[in-house]
């Protein structure tokens, strides 16, 4: 099917270079629609900035927001920074190529939250300042552990990035019809204005700002689908079945995953890793308390499983408004701009320009907040943990460390775009693999065994996590898409597109073996120190509390 | 100091106790929780292999396109939601009270203040 129509596409290219030429040289108009909203957003948001900026004084401050956000505004946010563009493109572009297996990026991952919700949320309030990191350190030796967690957290964070800027660029040009490179600066300049100036405080609203828009956004495209067939799901999914090239198979599972294993270290790495992602768990030292570290679950759980329905609508209705409309298709009656925009044709579809326009300008914001949301986290990595606490060994002022938080920002700004530029044109997709696997392999199990089990040592986890990430990195590069696609080898070593089973059982064991034979004076010092641990997990005494203003 | 007050909330069997109540729910809820998902994950892995993930391809009914596998799915989203719903009403409630109760009592007698 893909190779008769790739045939059929180099035919009519032979046949007819005038059409293949114009097509190239044509530049998508600009969306004077899409460019107005998207300059409310910068203008409301720069406003925030400057008003958070003047609010942003200590650590605190700059990596929690004083850690005085309200479970329900912090719920917004997480919905934010959890609902990139892979969640509002990504999964309309998988159910409209493979059908039913898109939504395993749905159901999986949400599961997420009620894990974060029993296992980690109120815990990690109750144990840490602004990191992960902190969690561990509180029993386990400060440089070797905040090395490591910093180390896979600059892996998951410039991973995520390089994902959000290419996908960015790429997408914004061909919404806004303007360059490129000029997405690229857009996007790099607004993420260090807000984060090296506003700090958490000026991210937090962005994100609030930007989950509204999204949630609202998304509502209006399916009501306007579910009323084209009077509000019956059974009718859209028949127009779904009837334009789809398998018939049926669009509502069955077996599209995308090729094997069992495949699916089942897929669905590991999305569950584990979801559960685990540094910029989203540093959201929970921006409330004061357990009590509303778990209010922000519930809320953001509510926005997020309401988000992850409305796919289920989206994508089908991608299916039968896009498929076979001659306006969204190109002359090889592929999709225009790749299965990315399918959901962006269907609000053309369904809304015509205005919200075409709407629908670009909250894309376009999606991608800006969570590039933001994923800054702040690496900048505390840089800041909190390397410089502060393994450079100068705790001795950091306040100062000092906002400064740097500043400083790291902006680098990391830079390299966004640095990297963006670079990446130009790739197909990367498959980079989301990196940040989620790294984010199921370290963190998880680290965070899981420190709170919950009492013989985890120092030796334990460096080893294990250490292993963990080298065997996560080493099996993504010998496998199909590194391995044989993009250096084009002719198979790959290790079979697998997703081998986070692997490592997360490696990076496991290692942990919990290394540990138990860990009989050093040191490891009999951080066992003992897991009573007073667990008492403060579960009461929050001695805990971080609100700063006062 | 605060390693009195710590000490003193583990000698007190109320904090054991709240703490194997809590635990108990906990586990009770993940195992829902991580049931659903490697059906799901399983399902998704062996379709159409097995009888049970067969299921997932069937219509809802004869005439029907929307399949059994949307419906699972939809339920599945709705039920984490209630997993999380359910888990704040009685951590936030009842478990909140208890552990108030025992904080108070251990900085009491150990003379120190939150």
């Amino acid at each position: 099917m893909k190779k008769s129509s790739a045939r059929m596409a180099a035919v009519l290219a032979a046949l007819m270079p005038g059409l293949a030429f114009a097509q190239a040289a044509v530049s998508p108009p600009t969306n004077v629609n899409a460019i107005m909203m998207f300059l409310v957003f910068v203008a409301m948001s720069l406003g925030i900035t400057y008003w958070a900026a003047g609010r942003t004084k200590s650590t605190k401050d700059f990596l929690a927001a004083g850690g005085s956000i309200s479970g329900f505004k912090n719920g917004l946010a997480i919905t934010g920074d959890w609902a990139s563009s892979a969640a509002l493109m990504g999964i309309a572009a998988l159910i409209y190529t493979t059908g039913f297996d898109g939504l395993i990026y749905s159901v999986v991952p949400f599961g997420a939250w009620p894990l974060m919700m029993l296992l980690i949320a109120e815990r990690l309030r109750n144990l840490g300042k602004f990191t992960i990191a902190d969690i561990v350190t509180l029993r386990l030796a400060r440089a070797p552990v905040r090395s490591l967690i910093a180390s896979a957290s600059l892996a998951f964070v410039v991973g995520y990035i390089i994902v959000q800027m290419v996908g960015a660029g790429t997408l914004i040009s061909n919404l806004f019809g303007i360059k490129y490179e000029t997405a690229q600066l857009v996007i790099g300049v607004l993420i260090v204005l807000y984060v090296a100036f506003g700090g958490m405080l000026a991210t937090t609203y962005v994100q609030l700002i930007k989950a509204v828009l999204l949630l609202a956004g998304a509502t209006l495209v399916c009501g306007l689908v579910l009323q084209r067939f009077h509000w019956s799901l059974e009718g859209l999914y028949s127009a779904a079945v009837t334009n789809y090239p398998g018939g049926s198979k669009v509502m069955q599972p077996g599209g995308m995953l090729p094997d069992p294993v495949s699916a089942i270290s897929c669905g590991v790495m999305l569950l584990l890793g979801g559960a685990s992602m540094p910029h989203v768990l540093m959201r929970f030292f921006t409330v004061p308390d357990a009590r509303e570290a778990r209010k922000s679950v519930f809320y953001a759980a509510s926005f997020i499983g309401y988000f992850y329905l409305l796919t289920f609508i989206i994508g089908y209705g991608a299916v039968a408004f896009v498929m076979k409309d001659p306006q969204f298709l190109d002359a090889t009656g592929a999709i225009i701009g790749g299965a990315n925009m399918a959901a962006i044709h269907l609000a053309m579809a369904m809304g015509g320009d205005l919200l075409l326009g709407f629908i670009s300008a909250v894309a376009f914001a999606t991608i800006v907040a969570v590039v933001a949301g994923l800054t702040i986290a690496g900048a505390s990595a840089i800041s909190h943990d390397l410089y502060a606490n393994v450079f100068r060994h705790g001795q950091a002022t306040d100062t000092e460390v906002v400064k740097v938080s500043r400083i790291a920002a902006l680098l990391l700004g830079v390299l966004g775009v640095v990297l963006g530029m670079a990446f130009k044109g790739q197909n990367i997709a498959y980079m989301i693999v990196l940040p989620f696997t790294v984010s199921s392999t370290v963190f998880f199990p680290i965070l899981i065994l420190s709170m919950y089990w009492r013989n985890l040592t120092t030796t334990g986890v460096v080893t294990g996590g250490w292993l963990g990430l080298a065997t996560a990195v080493i099996l993504l590069v010998l496998g199909p898409t590194i391995w044989q696609e993009i250096l084009g080898n002719p198979a790959p070593i290790f079979p697998y597109k997703y081998p986070a089973l692997f490592s997360v059982t490696i990076s496991f064991v290692t942990m919990i073996v290394v540990s138990l034979l860990d009989h050093s004076p040191r490891a009999q010092t951080e066992r003992a120190a897991f009573n007073d641990q667990f008492v403060r997990s579960q009461t929050g005494l001695g805990a971080e509390s609100a700063a006062q203003h | 100091m605060m390693q009195n007050v710590y000490r003193h909330i583990q000698a007190d069997p109320r904090f054991h106790a709240l703490e194997r109540k809590r635990r108990h729910f906990t586990f009770l809820l993940l195992a829902i929780l991580l049931a659903n998902e490697a059906w799901y994950i399983l399902a998704t892995a062996f379709y159409p292999r097995f009888g049970f993930a067969r299921l997932w391809g069937e219509p809802l009914a004869a005439g029907y396109t929307t399949t059994w596998g949307i419906v699972i799915g939809i339920l599945q989203t709705l039920l984490y939601i209630a997993l999380v719903g359910i888990y704040i009403y009685r951590a936030n409630g009842e478990f909140e009270v208890l552990k108030n109760t025992i904080v108070r009592d251990a900085l009491r007698a150990t003379g120190g203040n939150s």
